[in-house]
C-alpha cells in the first residue's frame, strides 16, 4: 500500500528527529508507552524522575509513532507577541529547551501567526513537530485545499506534521464536515499527497460536539480540547472525550489550561502552576500553551521542567476546590459565551462579529 | 373585531388570553404614553396575561405597565419574576415588594424565577434559604396566587428545575420553529410540563427580536401560529409600538391552530438554520443575559449590550444592577 511506504518514510523522519534531538532516555519511554496504549491504558504522564532532569519531558503523539512534548507553543499568541522578532526569540527558545509542538491555524491574526512562525522555524523546520489548523467553517474540500496551500506557503514548508479542523464549535459543524464534498474530505487527501502527516480537529464549545465528531469514526490522529480543573467538573471534556480519545488511540491535545486568558488565575481561584500541572497529568500527548512573550514562556518552561504528575488525590483536591466556581461556567467562557468564537466561523454561521456580540 | 382566545391556568379556575403582552418591550417604548396606551389597547383587545420582572430596564417596565394598569388590575392575571440569580431568599422577598409597589397592586397572580439559565440556578434555587423557600412564603402570605420560573438557555437546566420536585404552577420557555429542532424546548420540556400538568407559557414566538422576520424568513402569521399552536397557555411577545400590538392582535383574534403537516413543514424549513442556533443567541451566547444575571455569577457585561445600556443610563442607580440592601 502506497499509505504503508508513506508510513515507513515518516518513521525514518522520526528516527532521524531522534538522533538530532538526543534525548538519552526517551526510546526506552516510547517503547514501554506504546504498549500500554495497545492494552487500552492511557498514555501515563511521563515523570521528572524518568526523564532527563531539566528537561521537557516528551510523549508519543497516539499512535502516529512520534513524540512530542509535554508543553506545546501556541500559535494565536505568536500573532499577539509584540513583533516577529519576539516571536523569533520564543521560538527559538523554547526549541533550546526542548519543546518542538508548535500550534496555529489559518485564520489567527489573519495569518500572521503562520507567516511569524514560518519566519521563525527557518532552518529549524525539521525540528519542529508542526501543526496549523483549517479554517472552512462548514464550507468544503476545496476552500480546505486552498488554505493548506496558503498554510504551507507562510510557514515556508513543503508539509506539515499534523493538520486540523479548527473550531468545530457549531452544533452541525460534525455535519458539514462529513457532508459529501465537505472538508473531511480535504483531510485524507491532503494526507494521501503527503503534504500532512496526521490529521485531527479542534474546539472549545461542548463535548457532544467532539463526541458526535468522534461518531463517524473517521481515522483522527489527533483530537484537541480544554483541559484544565474546572472543565474537570462542568461540560466535561476530560471525562467525556478525553477517555474515549485514549480507547482509540488518538493522540488527546490540551489546551486552555488556564481559562483561555489566564481566567482561573487573574480571579484568584488557582497558580498558573497548578493549572498547567494539573492538565499536564492527564493523559495527553501534550498541553498547549499561548505564550506571547519570553517572560511567560520561561514562566511554563520553570514549571515543565520540574513536572512531577500529580498524584490522583492531588488532582481530586484541586477539582473539588474549583468545583462550586466551576458549575456556572464563569472562567470558561469558551463554553459558556461567544467570546472565544473567531469572527469567521461566526460568518459563515450567520452569526454578528465579535465587536457586535462580545460574549 | 372577533375575541382573543382563553385558555384555562392554573387550579382555581383561571383563564388567561392565548396572547400575552410582555415586559421587557414595554419599558422600550418610546414614552410613558405610549406604553400606558400600549396597556390600554391591549385590555381592550382582549389580552389578559400580563408578564413582567424586576430587573427589566431597572424598573421601567413594572412602573409604566403599574400605571397602565391602574383601574385595570383586576380585568387582568399579572405574572411578574424575581431576580435572584441564585441569591438568596431575602433577596428574593425584597424585589417582592419593590415589584408590587412599582406594579401598583397587593398581590401578583403569577410570581416567576428569572433567567434560570446557568447550569448549577436549580442547586442554588432549592438549597437552604435559597429563593423556594421565598416562593412559597410569598403564596403562603397571599402576596402570589402562583409560583413558577422562566429561562431561555437550555432543556437540561429546565428539567433539572423540575427534578427539584419544588410545586411549580407555571414553566416559561422559548417556543417557535427554530427551537424545534435545536436543543428543543418544544421535544424536550413542553411534554413532560403537560404531563405534570404545570401551566406552559410560551415566549420568544419571533425569536427574541424579530431576525427571522427582518431576514423574511417568516412572516409574523407565520411565526406566532405555530408558537400559538403548541400545547401551550399563552405565548408572551413583547410590543414595544402600538403597530406591533395591532399587527399581534390582528393574528391572534383570527387564530387558527395550524395542522399538524402545516407545522411539520414550517419546521423542515427552519432547520437548516436552526442547527448552528444564529436565530437563537438567547441559547448559544449571553446576549439575552441581564447585567443582574451576569454579575450573580460572575461574568462580564458588555457595554454595548442593550440591557447593560438600559441599566447605566437609568437615573437613580450607580452602576450596580444590586439592590441596596438592608441589613
Amino acid at each position: 500500500m502506497s499509505q504503508g511506504s508513506l508510513q515507513d518514510s515518516w518513521n525514518m523522519n522520526r528516527r532521524e528527529f531522534m538522533k538530532g534531538a538526543a534525548i538519552a532516555t526517551a526510546g526506552a519511554l516510547i517503547g514501554s508507552e506504546n504498549k500500554a496504549q495497545a492494552s487500552d491504558q492511557p498514555v501515563r504522564p511521563t515523570s521528572a524522575s524518568q526523564a532527563e532532569v531539566g528537561r521537557v519531558p516528551q510523549k508519543p503523539l497516539g499512535k502516529t509513532g512520534i513524540n512530542v512534548s509535554a508543553l506545546g507553543v501556541g500559535g494565536y499568541h505568536l500573532g499577539t507577541a509584540k513583533s516577529q522578532q519576539e516571536a523569533t526569540e520564543i521560538v527559538a527558545r523554547a526549541l533550546d529547551a526542548g519543546v518542538n509542538f508548535f500550534d496555529n491555524a489559518w485564520e489567527y491574526h489573519e495569518g500572521e501567526s503562520e507567516t511569524r512562525l514560518g519566519n521563525a522555524l527557518q532552518g529549524k523546520r525539521d525540528q519542529a513537530i508542526l501543526m496549523t489548523k483549517v479554517c472552512t467553517h462548514g464550507r468544503g474540500k476545496e476552500v480546505g485545499l486552498r488554505m493548506l496551500e496558503e498554510s504551507l506557503h507562510r510557514l515556508k514548508t513543503d508539509h506539515l506534521d499534523v493538520w486540523q479542523i479548527h473550531e468545530v464549535v457549531y452544533y452541525n459543524d460534525p455535519d458539514l464536515v462529513f457532508t459529501p464534498g465537505g472538508v473531511a474530505e480535504a483531510l485524507l487527501l491532503a494526507k494521501q499527497q503527503g503534504k500532512v502527516r496526521f490529521i485531527g480537529f479542534t474546539g472549545h464549545k461542548d463535548p457532544a460536539i467532539h463526541l458526535r465528531m468522534l461518531a463517524h469514526d473517521f481515522p483522527f490522529d489527533t483530537v484537541q480540547m480544554p483541559l484544565n480543573c474546572f472543565d474537570a467538573t462542568f461540560r466535561s471534556f476530560e471525562t467525556q472525550v478525553l477517555p474515549e480519545v485514549n480507547r482509540h488511540g488518538i493522540a488527546a491535545l490540551g489546551m486552555k489550561s488556564l481559562g483561555g486568558s489566564g481566567e482561573m488565575v487573574t480571579s484568584g481561584m488557582i497558580t498558573p502552576e497548578e493549572g498547567v500541572r494539573y492538565a499536564m497529568s492527564l493523559p495527553v500527548a501534550t498541553t498547549i500553551s499561548g505564550m506571547d512573550s519570553l517572560t511567560v514562556l520561561e514562566q511554563n518552561l520553570e514549571i515543565v521542567r520540574k513536572f512531577k504528575p500529580m498524584e490522583a488525590a492531588e488532582m481530586d483536591a484541586l477539582r473539588e476546590r474549583c468545583r462550586t466556581f466551576a458549575a456556572d461556567g464563569r472562567y470558561e467562557r469558551f463554553k459558556t459565551t461567544k467570546f472565544y468564537d473567531g469572527d469567521l466561523g461566526r460568518q459563515q454561521h450567520g452569526y454578528p462579529t465579535a465587536k457586535e456580540l462580545p460574549f | 373585531m372577533s375575541s382573543l382566545l382563553v385558555r384555562n391556568f392554573g387550579t382555581h379556575g383561571d383563564k388567561v388570553s392565548a396572547l400575552g403582552l410582555g415586559g421587557h418591550h414595554l419599558g422600550d417604548a418610546e414614552n410613558e404614553q405610549t406604553a400606558i396606551q400600549i396597556v390600554h389597547e391591549a385590555v381592550d383587545g382582549g389580552i389578559t396575561f400580563f408578564d413582567n420582572c424586576w430587573e427589566y430596564n431597572r424598573g421601567k417596565s413594572e412602573n409604566w405597565m403599574g400605571k397602565g394598569l391602574k383601574g385595570r388590575r383586576d380585568r387582568v392575571f399579572l405574572m411578574t419574576k424575581v431576580c435572584t440569580h441564585g441569591r438568596d431568599a431575602s433577596l428574593a422577598t425584597q424585589m417582592l415588594e419593590e415589584s408590587l409597589r412599582r406594579l401598583q397592586t397587593d398581590h401578583l397572580d403569577l410570581w416567576q424565577i428569572h433567567g434560570v439559565c446557568f447550569d448549577n440556578d436549580p442547586e442554588l434555587f432549592i438549597r437552604p434559604n435559597g429563593a423556594a423557600e421565598a416562593l412559597d412564603r410569598a403564596k403562603q402570605q397571599g402576596k402570589v396566587r402562583y409560583v413558577g420560573f422562566t429561562g431561555h438557555k437550555d432543556p437540561t437546566i429546565h428539567l433539572k428545575m423540575l427534578a427539584t420536585g419544588f410545586p411549580f404552577d407555571a414553566v416559561q420557555m422559548p417556543l417557535n420553529a427554530f427551537d424545534a429542532t435545536f436543543h428543543s424546548f418544544e421535544t424536550q420540556v413542553l411534554p413532560e410540563l403537560n404531563r405534570r400538568g404545570i401551566g406552559a407559557l410560551g415566549m420568544k414566538p419571533f425569536s427574541g427580536r424579530g431576525d427571522p422576520l427582518k431576514n423574511g424568513l417568516l412572516t409574523p402569521d407565520e411565526a406566532l401560529r405555530y408558537a400559538m399552536s403548541l400545547p401551550v397557555v399563552t405565548t408572551i411577545t413583547g410590543m414595544d409600538k402600538l403597530d406591533v400590538l395591532h399587527q399581534n392582535l390582528q393574528i391572534a383574534q383570527d387564530f387558527q391552530p395550524m395542522t399538524l403537516e402545516e407545522m411539520e413543514a414550517l419546521r423542515q424549513r427552519c432547520r437548516p438554520v436552526a442547527a448552528d442556533g444564529r436565530f437563537e443567541h438567547y441559547k448559544v451566547s449571553l446576549q439575552f443575559d441581564n447585567p443582574e444575571a451576569r454579575m450573580a455569577h460572575g461574568f462580564p457585561l458588555d457595554a454595548q449590550q442593550r440591557e447593560v445600556k438600559e441599566m447605566l443610563k437609568e437615573g437613580e442607580n450607580t452602576g450596580s444592577p444590586f439592590p441596596e440592601m438592608k441589613s
